[in-house]
């Protein structure tokens, strides 16, 4: 018996009998329409949009959008994985994307309605993974590195000072994502973020767990939280998360070590079964216009990967090395990759680690 | 009733001050954070870490946010259908299993209690393929009459059903339990007493049994309200775009911090049942026939 | 008890309402993911019941067993806690005045119509170097001129270990404990009390061989209530936790998260639902024993 996610015809002689009973406890999303009604179910990260962007994009086209929020690419892939409870754009991160597509989860782009996609910036209009940008177009881009008080780390320039040695002892904080996490160690190793060798998987392992000591905690997110509230001086963190915390405390700060980081990109697309691609499109071509993505980028502080918004932009913003760090300092990064198997050793591996 | 003397009895605990002192000690620790978060919620910073002045301007944006009012009112309805659902569910199939001798009884009362041992994150997750399966059976069938239930259960807050339902699933068996531990000092031979007496089965259950289990139905009540009301993990894989519930909009926005617009809808929240709660029990008072 | 021929109409009515829910809306889902346990995964998306033990194998590895271990011993520290609060709590509320029982319990669980993630943050904030208790004790040092004897006040770590975690879990689950015991309690009846401390027995001899005896269901249905609960949990060991933290409610999240392993997720659950299962059945043996013994 094989369990399949979008196309139910194999379950039905289970459901039969009870099914009736059900008829109406089930979402339904997807009605008989004539006419696409004007609406549009955007599924997002919080704080994620520009302040105005959604009261903007509907008095543009009338179109009214209903924002929802998810904590994670595993929690949006684990809720859409048995198919799409109605949502028409998602934000997924780059290996999700691959991963999505892969499982055949997005639906194709028409290039035709997003006229706009000419202002994504050249390094972003095509993608490995996403070849021809068939299913996703860029959102915003950053990095994963350290987060620190100024006045009590100096060596946070390397990822020596979380991952070894006994300089900040209890005043460290990690992700609580164990994927990123052993990436980071592998590549502080002089390895692949992505690799799955087993001798550098062990290696990286066996360096997470002698620093399990100094560690604090692996915060799930809310590592910023932390460096903010005093708990921790250092914590590995996306700097996104780093620069809202910043604002409100100078002595705090953010650098991408120099062993190089995970180099991350978040994408707008729409998923299959969307009850309203034709708003979906619609929506996805607006995000790319110029002076609604400079109003984006004002708001959330991310790297943007639309060339004609960051143009409209402040010097503030553009120079600002922990929103867009130097080409050198990308040079060193990578993108994680998608594969199932990669997955499920990092998983294991981080199992172990956190029960040694 | 031993209540009755002045001086202390005793068996008069409720005047003991070992008891009293514990008893303030405890609320003391309970309410510590809950007076902490309330007070935040009239603090004028964006992060609750130090206090810089105070300000109802949270309340207001918590307010203004259409989809926070949303997903409170969808989780209070939510909570409500369920209560009343799972409490009639959950007290007769303690009563069943209380009052009964029948083949496999131990295993009925073990399948009973398997939505408590079952880990949250599974359940959740059975109820979404189940939902999803049923989804896509049903689109099979865009139009004829299957197509009136549609329409008929889009409409709010019949379009909860689907979340409500699990929830009753998973917060009955625990009102059963509770009013099993009740009912297992009743004495049967009052029952008895009462049919012999010439007293239908429905009389003896309402004048006999239902008032002397009524406080194991309350408090199983309680538990099934508080339940339903802080459900996260099993609503949020039942939830769509038209049916987030206050946890999982809450969960979406904590984990980057939290904000006072939520403390805010917090404090609301626990004024709002709190007041809900004591009217209901006012309402109910003079009903109440024995003392 | 009757038995169930004798009274066919009464038996169905108390019966159905529950049999149909738990078929429907549990029995069905979980067979779903009952099958999956014995399933293999063939794609990112697609599951195949391929009748393997394989899960339940890689189940039983070491590191999975040693955490299930750590989640019955942490579960069970924190029951006991819970169970040692929550009865003087219920106790006191069954023995004070009548009108002031909905309010006190209301009082109880009031707390808990608060978010559970907010209520740990708040928790958090309490709790943490900086913060409020830090404060508060720190007051209490200068006060003392504690700082002019000894020295400047060190604020006490006291979030992110194993002892985080327990607290924490006492204080999510308190009012499960508390309701079960209170409605036991509360139908207790007082006269053997009486009877006990009349024959000469002390109170405390009286609270263990009288009132415990007899509010017994209670407790038992409290701790189930509790227990098995707090062995599934994930998000409390997630926020409060240190780094070894992990429980088996936060590895089977992972499965069917970031994972994407339901199968082995599936197979993870079902194991603990089987230990706990086995613990009731022990339960329930024991109890028929001894209840023929005492004859209750």
């Amino acid at each position: 018996m094989t369990y399949k996610p979008r196309f139910m015809t194999s379950r039905r002689s289970v459901l039969k009998g009870t099914g009736a009973a059900f008829i109406g406890l089930t979402f339904m999303p997807y009605k008989a329409m004539a006419e696409e009604e004007k609406k549009l179910n955007f599924y997002n990260w919080d704080t994620y949009i520009g302040e105005n962007t959604l009261a903007d994009f509907n008095k543009a086209t009338g179109i009214e959008v209903k924002m929802d929020l998810y904590a994670d690419n595993a929690e949006l892939f684990a809720k859409l994985k048995e198919g799409n409870p109605g949502y028409d754009v998602i934000v997924p991160t780059n290996d999700y994307v691959e991963r999505m597509i892969a499982a055949g989860m997005l639906e194709e782009l028409d290039h035709s309605k997003i006229l706009n996609m000419s202002n994504i910036a050249d390094a972003f209009k095509d993608a490995a993974f996403d070849p021809g940008r068939k299913h996703s177009i860029p959102y915003m881009w950053g990095t994963l590195g350290h987060g620190y008080r100024k006045s009590k780390v100096e060596d946070a320039g390397s990822w020596k000072a979380s991952l070894e040695g006994d300089t900040h002892a209890g005043r460290i904080a990690l992700l609580g994502d164990g994927e990123s996490v052993i990436g980071i160690a592998l590549k502080y190793l002089g390895h692949s973020f992505n690799s799955v060798d087993p001798a550098e998987m062990k290696a990286a392992e066996e360096l997470l767990i002698a620093g399990k000591k100094n560690v604090k905690a692996y915060a799930d997110d809310n590592g910023q939280d932390l460096l903010a509230s005093g708990e921790v001086d250092l914590a590995m963190e996306w700097n996104g998360d780093i620069i809202q915390v910043m604002a409100e405390d100078e002595d705090l700060s953010y650098v991408v070590p120099s062993e190089g980081s995970l180099l991350w990109q978040d994408c707008v697309c729409i998923p299959k079964g969307a009850p309203h691609p034709d708003n979906a499109h619609a929506f996805l071509n607006y995000i790319l216009d110029a002076d609604a993505g400079a109003h984006i980028a004002d708001t959330i502080q991310y790297a943007t990967a639309n060339a004609a918004a960051k143009a409209k932009m402040s010097e503030e913003y553009t120079g600002n090395p922990g929103i867009f760090p130097t080409d050198e300092v990308i040079a060193k990064c990578e993108p994680s990759l998608y594969s199932e198997e990669k997955t499920r050793l990092r998983s294991e591996s981080w199992t172990r680690i956190q029960a040694a | 009733m031993a209540g009755k003397n002045r001086s202390r009895g005793p068996l008069d605990y409720g005047r003991s001050p070992w008891l009293i002192g514990f008893g303030i000690l405890v609320f003391v620790l309970l309410y510590a954070p809950i007076v902490q978060l309330i007070a935040f919620s009239f603090n004028d910073s964006k992060r609750n870490i130090v206090w810089q002045g105070f300000t109802t301007k949270y309340y207001k944006v918590a307010w203004e946010n259409a989809s926070l009012v949303e997903a409170f009112t969808n989780s209070i309805a939510i909570a409500i259908m369920c209560t009343v659902v799972a409490t009639i569910i959950g007290t007769a199939t303690a009563l069943w299993l209380w009052r009964f001798r029948f083949p496999f009884k131990a295993g009925a009362e073990g399948v009973m209690a398997l939505p408590i041992v079952i880990p949250e994150i599974c359940m959740g997750i059975a109820v979404l393929v189940m939902y999803s399966r049923i989804g896509g059976w049903m689109r099979t069938f865009e139009s004829g009459p299957i197509h009136w239930w549609n329409e008929l259960f889009s409409i709010w807050p019949l379009n909860l059903a689907a979340i409500t339902a699990a929830h009753i699933a998973f917060s009955f068996p625990f009102v059963a339990v509770v009013v099993r531990a009740r009912l297992a000092g009743f004495n049967r031979e009052l029952e008895e007493a009462s049919k012999d007496l010439g007293a239908t089965e429905w009389q003896t259950f309402r004048n006999v049994v239902l008032p002397f289990m009524m406080p194991g139905v309350i408090a199983g009540a309680l538990l099934a309200f508080t339940l339903s009301l802080d459900d996260f993990v099993i609503t949020f894989f039942t939830a769509g775009p038209e049916t987030n519930t206050f946890p999982v909009k809450v969960y979406s926005l904590v984990r980057r911090g939290v904000s006072p617009d939520i403390n805010a809808a917090s404090t609301a929240l626990i004024v709002i049942t709190l007041v809900a709660t004591v009217l209901a029990m006012r309402l109910q008072a003079p009903s109440k026939s024995e003392g | 008890m009757e038995n169930w021929k004798e009274n066919r109409v009464v038996f169905w009515v108390t019966a159905l309402p529950g049999i149909f829910w738990l078929t429907v809306f549990f029995l069905i889902p979980l067979a779903l993911i009952w099958g999956m346990s014995f399933g293999e995964k063939t794609s990112i998306v697609d599951i195949e019941i391929t009748g393997t033990f394989a899960n339940y194998a890689r189940a039983f590895k070491e590191v999975y067993l040693l955490i299930i271990w750590k989640s019955i011993w942490i579960s069970a520290i924190a029951c006991a806690l819970c169970l040692a609060i929550a009865y003087p709590i219920a106790f006191g509320i069954c023995f004070s005045p009548p009108r002031w029982r909905p309010l006190l319990l209301l009082l109880i669980i009031l707390p808990f119509w608060i978010n559970l993630l907010i209520r740990t943050y708040a928790l958090i904030a309490v709790f943490r170097t900086r913060g409020t208790l830090n404060y508060f004790l720190e007051w209490l040092w200068n006060l003392a001129f504690m700082d002019k004897l000894i020295g400047p006040y060190e604020p006490l770590e006291l979030l992110y270990n194993n002892g985080a975690v327990i607290v924490g879990m006492v204080y999510v689950f308190m009012p499960f404990m508390v309701l079960p015991l209170y409605a036991t309690i509360e139908r207790l009846d007082r006269s053997y009390l009486e009877a006990s401390l009349d024959l000469g027995a002390s109170q405390w001899t009286t609270f263990w061989k009288v009132t415990v005896p007899l509010t017994m269901p209670g407790i038992v249905s409290g701790v189930i209530l509790v227990f098995i609960p707090m062995l599934g949990m994930f998000l409390v060991p997630d926020l409060l936790g240190g780094t070894n933290a992990i429980m088996i409610g936060n590895v089977i999240t992972d499965q069917f998260k970031a994972a994407n392993d339901w199968p082995f997720g599936a197979a993870l659950s079902f194991l603990l639902m089987y230990v706990t299962f086995l613990a009731l059945a022990l339960r329930a043996f024991i109890g028929s024993r001894s209840r023929g013994r005492v004859g209750v």
